[in-house]
């Protein structure tokens, strides 16, 4: 054994316990062991111990060391390399590959829970970099559930105030939101003990976690699929704040439960029930019902919007179905009534009660949907304090776009017509402009704003979808009495068939108007051909016109006229048995009377031929034929509508 | 008043008489129990007891007082044996157990009953007994943990377990979670058994002791003050005895190891062991965990292997301080007094500790740990 006298004590304790660790490791512990005691105040032999213990692999020994640095040697920039070597460590447990990684995050567990407090509080306050700084703060308190308490305020105001002047903070999905609602404020929720945290503090975070979830819901669904910032059952964890922050306001716990055996129905029972219980003496700032209510409000909305473009089979154009205000016939037997009528025969109701009908039956639940949300709607909207609170939420959590659609739908349904227009004035988005035309032209009708309607119809034409061509609708006619609503696919032959119907009615209301119009009974037959045989019955009493006055003119017969059914009628009031009616449809004739005596034979056999050339046409497609029709023919359409 | 008692003393003596052994044991324990836990004991009260002991319990004497000069059977040994533990290990009332156990064991005839007494810890150590484990350990305290009859009660114990038993295998290893007080006092008594050079003929601890002790050191850091933590509850009356741990014992074991030609790697283990356990001592003023003088004990023995190297071996000085072996006790030495001086735990003449370490050769970590004694000490002043 050489022993050289040059050498520093330290040094020479130090040597000791390095030479000696590859033949005894024991020995090696024991000079570590002296060499520590013996320099409690050198830091390089305490650090020298701690690297001694750490490359020996020694995890109990080297969080020993470990622990008295930070202890004493708080301001060393080598340990402050160390400390961020095992934050950096703690933050990326998952990675098993890295060896030093591992060991730091062992090392760790055999700290002291004092000290490990200790060293995050220390790193955390060492850190410039503010959402490193959160960072550890949160490792901090997930690590140690009795430092919540001393710094969550802290914290979250460090958050709120980073938030405020980071770049995209404006925007509620940022970083340092989602740090406070997807992981401290699961973290809170977690602790069994109530926080001492201001009852306006709690209003905030669930405000911050509302606007955060909603905004990420809103979200294209593509930019959130590229990064990390993909959050699952989103909704699920909504409910969770609430939950959380109505236990710490010793909210009615069944207005916070949404695990066991949730339903929106069930749901919508507890709010009357609370609303029932509480109706005298509800304190103003108790915000319990507002939030549980604009909550659960917007998430049917968020269901009812979804509903509406329900998943189209991979590969197909998925369909937006639509509110319109559709029709209803007196004549046709009423289902809804007569069953609606055995509930209530005497409520005046039964009348004024709109019927909301779907395309077929798996749409259902738009339905029920759109009366929840109505329901809610009307909660809301039910006492001033209310309204003014949610209009209030709602200039932070910025709902008009997913309200947008509703608010219409819901001035539809309570006949607010002139709303329903301003809202859809307002509406300038590009791809809603043909559903926003084909509204108006619903509403306009339904005002009996005849002539103003074809304005509507004509810019809609040219937006008609021509991806998503679909068929016609079978629902738009119900029987009975009652307003009639509707949604609508929005496909191609269906708006079309929609705004024709629209237009066909315009015009036969409008024909009052008029003693004899012929241009509006040879619209009405053109009209009425797209949704053969549906629109059948318009045409028997103005075929009795024609009949009355012996003479039919329309010079828009060849253009437009093709049906099969049609012709065959028209044919028959020209022939004697049908009364022989001067039919005046080829326009190159002029006024030239044809008659059935042998001087106009020429005629009569121009007439024959015409007609028989229309027969031919009768497997041409229609809709694009009525599309050519009102495009072509407005001039001569709005005549009949004045 | 004094004949009146004398009477009933003698008709008490008579009725056990007529009783046959173990039940007369039996009977003239719970007597014995009377007599001295009583609220009022009297040098009478206790003097009959100690002969009820030695009459009914121990056989050591017939009724007219004089000593049967044979041992016990075999039988009647196993019937004590049995008749004891039975009756200790139900005693719940600790003063009061622990009072009939020093009296039993202890006095003139200690000696005389230490058979029985190993035997029945050797029992409490094997099904077990923590009760009957504490009074023993209150027993090895008040009577000295190093004092003659601890030691040979370690003896017996060690015989037992470590000569006839595997120990791998034997509840002896669960000893010092069962009772941590008196495996503390245990090792103490056992330390004065082994490198003891002021014995006739130095032995060695045999290597399954070696392990156990190292065993339980290594993962219990605060076994060897464990006696300190806890005070037995004693007679009223009685001073309690400061335990003495067994860290400057078993320091002194790993110290001498290397100059023993000990070198199982047991021995580093051990030491190691140690000094963690000596780094956990808690600080108290005034400190009680080690005593320096009992920190000496390698001191006589380096210096008589110098000279034994020197006179014998005729090796030269600078020979003489290279010898690993002796560097290598130094270094041991040396690192257990420097940690145990930084925790503060070490009482009594240090002053005297540090000026008789300088008798040794030149050891480098020696060096320093004096010269940093010493500067420290200055620093204090």
């Amino acid at each position: 054994m050489e022993i050289d006298l040059e050498i520093s004590d330290e040094d020479y304790v130090i040597q000791r316990a390095k030479d000696s660790f590859k033949s005894n490791p024991v020995a090696a512990k024991a000079w570590v062991l002296t060499a520590k005691t013996l320099y409690p105040n050198n830091f390089a032999v305490q650090f020298e111990a701690y690297q001694i213990e750490k490359d020996a692999g020694h995890i109990k020994e080297a969080a020993k060391c470990f622990s008295d640095l930070i202890t004493s040697f708080q301001q060393s920039p080598d340990l402050w390399k160390e400390i961020e070597k095992v934050t950096a460590a703690l933050r990326a447990e998952s990675d098993s590959q890295d060896v030093e990684k591992q060991f730091l995050c062992e090392m760790f567990r055999h700290i002291s829970s004092e000290v490990q407090h200790k060293l995050l509080l220390f790193t955390a306050d060492h850190c410039e970099d503010t959402m490193e700084h959160c960072r550890l703060l949160l490792l901090l308190l997930q690590r140690f559930p009795t430092a919540i308490s001393s710094n969550v305020l802290r914290l979250v105001d460090t958050l709120m105030s980073a938030e405020k002047h980071s770049i995209d903070g404006h925007f509620p999905v940022n970083p340092y939101r989602k740090l406070l609602v997807c992981d401290l404020l699961p973290l809170l929720a977690n602790e069994p003990t109530k926080l001492e945290l201001s009852s306006k503090m709690l209003h905030k975070l669930l405000q911050k976690a509302i606007e955060f979830y909603l905004c990420y819901l809103g979200l294209n669904t593509s930019t959130i699929q590229d990064s990390d910032t993909k959050i699952e059952d989103p909704w699920g964890k909504l409910f969770g704040v609430l939950e959380f922050i109505g236990k710490q306001l010793n909210w009615e716990p069944y207005l916070t439960n949404f695990t066991t055996n949730w339903s929106k129905e069930s749901y919508w029972q507890k709010i009357i029930t609370f609303c029932q219980s509480k109706s005298k003496g509800y304190p103003l700032e108790d915000k319990q019902l507002l939030f549980c209510l604009s909550v659960f409000f917007v998430h049917c909305l968020f269901e009812y919007n979804a509903s509406l473009i329900p998943e189209s089979s991979p590969g197909q154009t998925p369909t937006t179905y639509m509110m319109v205000e559709a029709f209803s016939d007196s004549n046709l037997p009423s289902l809804i009534a007569e069953t609606k009528s055995k509930k209530r025969k005497s409520d005046a109701d039964v009348f004024t009660t709109p019927s909301v009908t779907v395309e077929k039956p798996e749409l259902k639940n738009i339905q029920s949907n759109f009366m929840i949300c109505m329901n809610c709607w009307d909660l809301l909207n039910s006492s001033e304090n209310l309204q003014r609170e949610f209009i209030k939420l709602n200039a932070h959590l910025k709902l008009d776009l997913i309200l947008s659609g509703f608010v219409i739908d819901y001035a539809l349904y309570k006949n607010l017509y002139d709303e329903a227009l301003m809202f859809l004035h307002k509406i300038t988005d590009t791809t809603l402009l043909a559903q926003k035309y084909l509204r108006i032209t619903g509403i306009l009708y339904v005002k009996k704003n005849y002539s103003s309607c074809l304005e509507p119809i004509l810019l809609a034409l040219p937006l008609l979808p021509t991806n998503n061509v679909g068929s016609l609708s079978n629902n738009l006619i119900i029987g009975g009495n009652q307003k009639h609503l509707h949604y609508l696919p929005l496909t191609r032959m269906a708006i079309l068939q929609y705004l024709v119907k629209v237009l066909l009615r315009c015009v036969r209301e409008n024909m009052a108007k008029h003693s004899y119009s012929e241009l509006s009974i040879g619209h009405t037959f053109v009209l009425s051909q797209l949704d053969w045989p549906q629109e059948e019955d318009f045409i028997p009493p103005l075929l009795e016109q024609i009949q009355q006055h012996r003479s039919f003119q329309y010079h828009n017969f060849q253009n437009y006229i093709i049906n099969v059914d049609i012709l065959e009628e028209i044919t028959y009031l020209w022939t004697s048995q049908g009364g022989q009616i001067q039919l005046d449809i080829l326009p190159h004739l002029g006024q030239r009377r044809i008659g059935t005596r042998g001087a106009d034979k020429g005629v009569k056999e121009e007439i024959k031929q015409a007609i028989r050339r229309q027969i031919a046409r009768s497997n041409e497609r229609v809709d694009e034929l009525l599309v050519n029709f009102i495009l072509n023919e407005r001039a001569q359409i709005l005549q009949t509508l004045v | 008043m004094s004949g009146k008692s004398g009477a009933s003393e003698i008709s008490l003596k008579q009725s056990l008489r007529k009783i046959e052994y173990p039940s007369s044991a039996k009977d003239a324990l719970n007597k014995i129990v009377d007599l001295i836990c009583g609220r009022i004991t009297s040098i009478k009260n206790m003097d009959l007891a100690l002969d009820l002991m030695a009459e009914f319990v121990f056989l050591e004497i017939d009724r007219r007082g004089h000593k049967r000069g044979f041992p016990l059977t075999p039988l009647i040994e196993l019937q004590l044996i049995e008749l004891l533990y039975e009756y200790f290990n139900n005693m719940s009332n600790e003063s009061a157990r622990n009072t009939v156990f020093l009296s039993i064991f202890s006095g003139t005839t200690a000696i005389m009953r230490l058979g029985v007494l190993t035997k029945l810890v050797s029992v409490a150590i094997a099904i077990p007994s923590a009760t009957i484990l504490s009074s023993a350990s209150a027993w090895m305290q008040q009577l000295g943990n190093t004092s003659q009859n601890s030691c040979k009660l370690a003896e017996g114990l060690i015989q037992d377990y470590f000569y006839f038993y595997n120990p791998n295998t034997s509840s002896i290893n669960l000893v010092p979670s069962i009772s941590p007080q008196f495996t503390a006092n245990f090792l103490t008594a056992v330390t004065e058994n082994y490198f003891n050079f002021t014995k006739r003929e130095c032995i060695f601890p045999p290597k399954v002791l070696m392990e156990s002790v190292t065993t339980w050191v290594s993962e219990n850091p605060g076994l060897c003050i464990a006696a300190q933590q806890k005070q037995a509850v004693l007679p009223p009356g009685a001073i309690a005895m400061e335990a003495t741990t067994p860290i400057a014992g078993l320091l002194r074991w790993t110290v001498l190891a290397p100059i023993n030609k000990q070198d199982s790697q047991v021995y580093g283990d051990l030491h190691l062991a140690l000094l963690n356990s000596i780094i956990e001592i808690p600080k108290v003023t005034p400190p009680k965990a080690i005593y320096a003088q009992h920190l000496t004990g390698p001191i006589n023995p380096i210096l008589s292997y110098v000279n034994d190297l020197r006179n014998k071996q005729e090796l030269k000085l600078d020979q003489i301080l290279n010898e690993d072996n002796l560097q290598l006790a130094l270094d041991r030495y040396a690192q257990a007094i420097q940690v145990i001086y930084s925790v503060n735990a070490v009482y009594g003449h240090v002053d005297d500790l540090f000026h008789q370490l300088k008798l040794l050769p030149f050891n480098k970590l020696m060096s320093i740990v004096i010269s940093t004694y010493k500067k420290n000490k200055v620093i204090i002043l």
